[in-house]
């Protein structure tokens, strides 16, 4: 017993007394910490716990004063929680699982104020919040004034220009490469040529039989080289032809595309009244893209909750700890269970209108373990301006490859007071009174979102304040709007989380259609007609260039008719009498 | 540092036997290399207070490995690694991941698992060499430090002395 120190194993246990009852002493504080902590980086901003207390016999956890700051606004608190309880399945914490039988959620409120900044220095780690892409302009009244055309044509590419001059290009090419074809045909020196050939023929003296059969084979061989000469010209003559015909073509269709150039500038730039449909997005957009943004800002902070990166190594599945270093290998387990899962959450939410209540279950980031998606109803019932509201959906992350998030969203009979719809000076408007419904659906499949929402809206009234001197047609409008007693709103959401696109409607359009629908048709008609001046003043120079160099290309053709008629002429001579007197063979016909 | 080193000496200078002072130093490689709150290293806790082995060493070594286990995790987490997902040990790990202890030891731990096996499979020839480096100091320097400025000066020391009487509670003599 020489290596055996027997007061060292009263040491042990009283070492592990002292850890034990320190631990049961700062194990408070730890939790307070990492909840801290871990909801901080995960918000982006200050997340803080009033207390902790962990109960030994049954195993649960109590959080009360929970207070999650908003980072858009430091000053408000997103959500406020008076207590949380949760009941823990003990044996599974051996397993190093932590398996939330239930946890309740007392006294949660929305966007309570705070009494200190809960703003952190550091960057949040946080996935920003996406960018909306539609929305970003402030409303402002259409102009009456007619834009003036001139400005426009300096700042657009007209495409009959750009056609024009593509064409000259090619009509230039194709004048070089017949310039080139001319000089390798025969020519008018070559035909005078034969001429004196066959007049020298003629003026020789060879008497007897064997003189006229000898001249008679050579009058021959020049009618067989002239006859394949003139097949040359004819061939090059018929090819010009239809080159000259498919330029001639060109030249129409160029000639129609400034009217196309008319039509597309005045869809851009005169108000129409087909162009005052987008006025729902320019008046609600910005609201409705705000909302988006932040509901999907919450969900990319919460993303972390519902799965986190799995890897394979050597077809073992590794997962790196939510601390710590290094990565956990998972093997196949009897009871397979995620490393964290809150089975249900009881939520009791206590809101300036009333209360709420909701139920959430199976709030874990391994779901493809557990095998069942989360999923969440939250409602609410008589409550103060509200008739009914109703939250659901299902966090679908079990195949992580392809998750599948929805939600539903419905409101009834919401009493809607002074709400303001649009800021602008020009046209200022604000919801005096409506009783709303509304309904939302979005659906989430990997990366494409994808979201309807409507509301109906009943016993309107809108009060506009335009100003006194405002002009005829913020007057005009003003009118229509404050007559509406409905206004139904839709709106589609689709694009992804970090590039969405709003489509927004309303019976603010047609309204205002019907309302500056005259004005704006005038004003497009003096467009037009300016602009049909500015482009005819802009395309004609180009268009006549072109014509004239159509008709450069003609002087060819009658320059290769010339040839043939030279050649022409002097086989007819040929065929009239051989140098003998005699009567050679007909091949005129063909190029008469 | 001076101070470290003075510790050491006083060690190595002791008349403690080698094998308690190169255990200690063993069983400070494993909990240091090894992530410190680990459930073997309560096993190592229990043996070290159990054994007559050197607690000054202990702790020394303990600071020691701790400072370099940082610098190897990289390497722990290779080792780790590769030992997990062995093919042939699968069903090894399969059983002993449903058991509810050694899940809280957390061997499946790519670090964990990498700086165990490691400490381990060099517990033992490193156990025997620095027995004999222990030895082979004794024989051939430890005369030459007796003498030195350094020793001579620490044992005038109040901490000797103090160290003195911890030596003869400990009694590791």
């Amino acid at each position: 017993m020489k290596w055996v120190r027997w007061k060292g194993l009263i040491a042990f246990v009283a070492v592990l007394i002292i850890v034990t009852g320190v631990w049961f002493f700062v194990v408070d504080s730890a939790i307070e910490a990492v909840i801290e902590k871990t909801g901080t980086s995960m918000v982006g901003a200050k997340v803080e716990l009033g207390g902790v207390d962990l109960s030994i016999s049954p195993l649960g956890l109590s959080l009360t004063g929970l207070q999650v700051t908003n980072p858009d606004e430091p000053m408000t608190n997103a959500v406020q929680v008076d207590r949380i309880a949760l009941s823990l399945e003990g044996a599974r914490l051996l397993l190093r699982k932590v398996i939330v039988k239930e946890m309740t959620l007392e006294g949660v409120r929305l966007n309570t104020p705070r009494n200190k900044s809960g703003a952190i220095r550091r960057p949040s780690a946080a996935t920003p919040a996406p960018q909306k892409k539609t929305a970003d302009k402030k409303f402002a009244l259409p102009s009456l004034e007619a834009p003036d055309a001139k400005e426009i044509l300096k700042k657009e590419k007209l495409q009959s220009l750009d056609q024009i001059t593509a064409l000259q290009a090619d009509l230039k090419t194709e004048k070089d490469q017949w310039r080139k074809r001319l000089a390798d045909l025969p020519d008018k020196d070559k035909l005078a040529a034969y001429n004196k050939r066959i007049k020298k023929l003629k003026s020789a003296k060879k008497g007897g039989l064997k003189g006229i059969l000898s001249g008679a084979k050579e009058i021959s061989a020049i009618r067989k080289e002239l006859r394949k000469d003139l097949d040359r010209i004819e061939t090059a003559r018929k090819e010009l032809k239809k080159d000259l015909s498919s330029f001639r073509r060109r030249i129409d269709e160029v000639t129609k595309v400034p009217q196309s150039d008319i039509q597309r500038l005045k869809e851009k730039y005169a108000l129409s009244p087909q162009g005052l449909t987008n006025v729902s997005r320019l008046v609600l957009g910005e609201k409705i893209s705000t909302w988006a943004d932040t509901a999907l800002g919450w969900y990319e902070r919460l993303r972390p909750v519902l799965e986190r990166a799995k890897e394979q190594e050597k077809a073992h599945e590794v997962v790196k700890p939510v601390r710590g270093n290094g990565v956990n290998v998972r093997f196949k387990e009897h009871e397979p269970l995620p490393d964290f899962l809150i089975r249900i959450t009881r939520v009791s939410m206590e809101m300036p209108a009333g209360s709420m209540k909701g139920r959430i279950t199976n709030i874990t980031p391994d779901q493809d373990i557990l095998g069942v998606p989360l999923a969440y109803d939250f409602s609410g019932k008589n409550l103060k301006r509200l008739r009914s509201v109703k939250l659901d959906g299902v966090l679908d992350h079990v195949d992580q490859s392809g998750p599948k998030d929805t939600a539903h969203f419905e409101v009834k009979g919401y009493q809607i007071a002074d709400f303001n719809m649009c800021d602008s000076p020009e046209l200022p408007m604000v919801l005096k009174k409506a009783t709303a419904d509304f309904k939302a659906d979005a659906a989430l499949a990997g990366e494409a979102l994808k979201a309807n929402l409507w509301a109906g809206l009943r016993s309107v009234k809108i009060s506009t304040g335009i100003k006194k001197d405002a002009g005829p047609l913020a007057k005009a409008m003003a009118s229509s709007i404050s007559d509406m007693n409905a206004l139904n709103i839709k709106a589609a959401i689709s694009g992804t989380l970090a590039d969405y696109d709003i489509d927004l409607s309303s019976d603010l359009d047609r309204v205002l259609k019907d309302a500056v629908g005259k004005q704006a048709k005038a004003q497009a008609a003096r467009f037009e007609k300016e602009l049909k001046a500015a482009i005819s003043e802009k395309v004609s120079g180009p268009l006549a260039e072109l014509k004239a160099s159509h008709g450069g290309l003609h002087a060819v053709g009658s320059e290769l008719a010339g040839r043939l008629d030279l050649g022409s002429e002097l086989l007819k001579g040929m065929e009239k009498k051989g140098p003998a007197g005699l009567k050679l063979p007909g091949i005129l016909p063909k190029f008469q | 540092m001076l101070r470290t080193i003075a510790d050491l000496l006083r060690i190595l200078n002791s008349g403690t036997e080698p094998g308690r002072i190169s255990l200690a130093f063993c069983f400070a490689m494993v909990a240091g290399l090894t992530p410190l709150f680990s459930l073997h290293n309560l096993v190592v806790l229990l043996l070290v207070l159990l054994l007559r082995v050197n607690l000054s060493t202990f702790i020394l070594g303990l600071g020691f490995f701790s400072g370099i286990a940082y610098l190897l995790d990289p390497l722990f987490h290779r080792v780790g690694l590769a030992v997990l997902t062995a093919g042939a040990l699968e069903g090894l790990w399969t059983a002993l991941y449903n058991m509810a202890l050694l899940r809280l030891e957390k061997f499946n731990n790519s670090i964990v698992m990498g700086s165990l096996f490691f400490s381990l499979l060099i517990f033992a020839p490193l156990y025997l060499i620095a027995n004999q480096m222990i030895l082979r100091y004794r024989q051939h320097v430890l005369a030459w430090v007796q003498k030195s400025r350094i020793m001579q000066a620490f044992k005038a020391s109040r901490l000797y002395r103090l160290y003195s009487t911890y030596s003869e509670f400990e009694g590791a003599k």
